[in-house]
């Protein structure tokens, strides 16, 4: 389950040494482009940019589609429910159910963008450790007044990186109860209501009492929500000044056309 | 280096877990403390690094007093605790950002936590684990990983709840005898258990019973004379075996053998 959230490949390549904010803006910049773009020509142009920088940073294709898969049933109903339901020149008939040229286009290009999020979101996180992408965005954080809301940069970026820990242990834990409760007779299908609580329930109780467990051992480690320093020495070097550079150009370009 | 004095305690208006508990606890001295569930161990093991403050008394660490919300940060550093379930004490993605995090907290520059994360994983033997996932890792590797944390900090006293009572017999003698090293190597030591058996190392026994100290000493004399017993623990075979051999007069009080191998030594002794 680990793998499928936080699959960071560690490496030694252009994209594993550029600092995390390089990499977090340019995901942001990323996104803006992909949702602008529904030409052909456009999406030809991104899945350039994604394969040559998958090509730099040395992970196997492979591992950016098994990413993909579990939200393949995400993505066929976003495609689907555009098909079917956009008006238009019909291509496809059967009983009331019809499919239009107009759908398929729409239905092909939303689809498209999503799996473009998520694939350059899957090329942050699987070149990035999580605790980077952690000290990253609190650096980013830092300008904002954040401490008029009484909260600091590193305990919002704790409280992110906190939250997506708990999602694998959370997980965990409702395989754990299923399992026991399935064991004690517990039959889904006949009594699906039922079900439902009889999981919903100890699964809150567990996942307070575990993040009890994780407060007290913040606590005992000193946890602080200023005066951290983080293991990363997170600095910008030669390559992350052009990239910012080339950023720029984009964020021209994005905004003049 | 850590005195309690008349510490009472009582999760919010239940029955008090401690009654005016008072214990002194010196330099280097490696303690044990046992007791039946519920007897209060946890509660007094998370007064001494702050976690819990006390009703009514007093908690000082080296002349810092718990309460004092300015010296709390100093309490922690100087006094690590490892809990009881390897699952749930981590904070990081992978093993080396775990133990990464409490010298992060400290303020420490990076080259330093680096340095930290390093020597304490290879004093726990497991150097080269950086990159692994915690929650992949086993219960004796887990337990190894929360103690090179606490090591990360370099802590004067390491507080032990009951860590070993998840594990395995090989995984607890591991641990065992890291904390036996760690003591050897001066920090001081106390360490919470029900298992009587993981007694060997420690130099004093510190008895529970229902929020009370009842009984405090050389772990050796107390079994011996039976005070176990009346706590409501029973002894191990080996134990059991050396109070019959003591009450048949094989041998003296004070070197009353606690493990399979000191009752070999003093029963070869004898011939
Ligand atoms: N979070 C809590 N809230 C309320 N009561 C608690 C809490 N933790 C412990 N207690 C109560 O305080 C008393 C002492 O508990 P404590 O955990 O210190 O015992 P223990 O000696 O560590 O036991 P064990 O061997 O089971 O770990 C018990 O009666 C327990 O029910
Ligand atoms: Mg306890």
């Amino acid at each position: 389950m680990n793998d499928l959230f936080f699959s960071f490949i560690p490496g030694d390549s252009i994209l594993h040494r550029l600092d995390p904010r390089t990499k977090i803006l340019g995901l942001m910049l990323a996104s803006m482009f992909i949702l602008k773009v529904s030409s052909f020509t456009g999406m030809s142009l991104l899945v350039f940019v994604f394969l040559s920088l998958v090509a730099t940073c040395k992970i196997p294709l492979k591992h950016f589609f098994r990413s993909i898969r579990p939200m393949l049933i995400f993505f066929s109903l976003i495609f689907f429910m555009q098909l079917f339901f956009t008006e238009g020149q019909v291509i496809f008939q059967y009983r009331i159910i019809s499919a239009s040229h107009e759908g398929l286009v729409l239905g092909t290009v939303l689809t498209l963008r999503f799996v473009f999020l998520l694939l350059f979101a899957v090329l942050l996180t699987s070149t990035t450790s999580p605790s980077k992408i952690t000290a990253g965005i609190e650096r980013l954080l830092r300008p904002l007044p954040l401490r008029y809301a009484g909260i600091s940069s590193h305990d919002l970026a704790m409280m992110m990186s906190l939250s997506l820990y708990f999602v694998p242990l959370l997980y965990d834990s409702f395989k754990v109860l299923r399992d026991s409760q399935l064991s004690r007779g517990l039959d889904v299908k006949k009594s699906p209501l039922r079900a439902i609580f009889s999981l919903s329930v100890p699964l809150v109780s567990t996942s307070l009492r575990a993040v009890e467990d994780v407060s007290l051992a913040m606590e005992s480690r000193c946890y602080r929500g200023s005066g951290r320093t983080s293991v990363h020495s997170i600095g910008y070097g030669p390559m992350d000044h052009i990239a910012i550079i080339i950023y720029l150009f984009l964020l021209f370009y994005y905004i003049v056309f | 280096m850590i005195s309690i004095q008349n510490v009472s305690y009582s999760y919010n208006g239940h029955i008090p877990a401690l009654h005016s508990v008072s214990v002194e606890i010196y330099k280097g001295e490696f303690v044990a403390i046992i007791g039946g569930n519920g007897s209060g161990k946890s509660t007094l093991l998370r007064h001494i690094n702050g976690l819990l403050l006390p009703s009514a008394g007093s908690v000082t660490i080296k002349g810092m007093d718990t309460k004092d919300i300015s010296s709390v940060f100093n309490i922690r550093q100087i006094a690590g605790m490892v809990f009881q379930d390897p699952g749930s004490q981590f904070i990081g993605m992978t093993v080396g950002e775990d133990i990464a995090f409490g010298p992060e907290n400290l303020g420490l520059p990076p080259k330093e936590i680096r340095r930290r994360v390093e020597s304490s994983l290879s004093a726990v033997g497991m150097a080269g684990y950086n990159d692994h996932t915690p929650g992949k890792l086993s219960g004796g590797q887990k337990q190894k990983v929360a103690l090179a944390s606490v090591l990360a900090m370099e802590p004067e006293v390491i507080l032990f709840d009951e860590v070993t009572s998840m594990l395995d017999p090989d995984s607890r003698m591991d641990i065992l005898s890291l904390i036996k090293q760690l003591h050897e190597n001066g920090t001081t030591v106390v360490y919470v258990t029900h298992c009587l058996d993981e007694l060997v190392h420690a130099d004093r026994l510190i008895i529970m019973e229902k929020g009370h100290i009842t009984h405090d000493g050389d772990p050796r004399l107390l079994i011996s004379r039976g005070d176990v017993m009346n706590s409501g623990l029973g002894l191990p075979p080996i134990m059991e075996l050396s109070r019959r051999l003591l009450n048949a007069g094989f041998f003296e009080p004070g070197c009353f053998p606690l493990s399979r191998e000191e009752l070999r030594d003093v029963l070869c002794q004898l011939k």
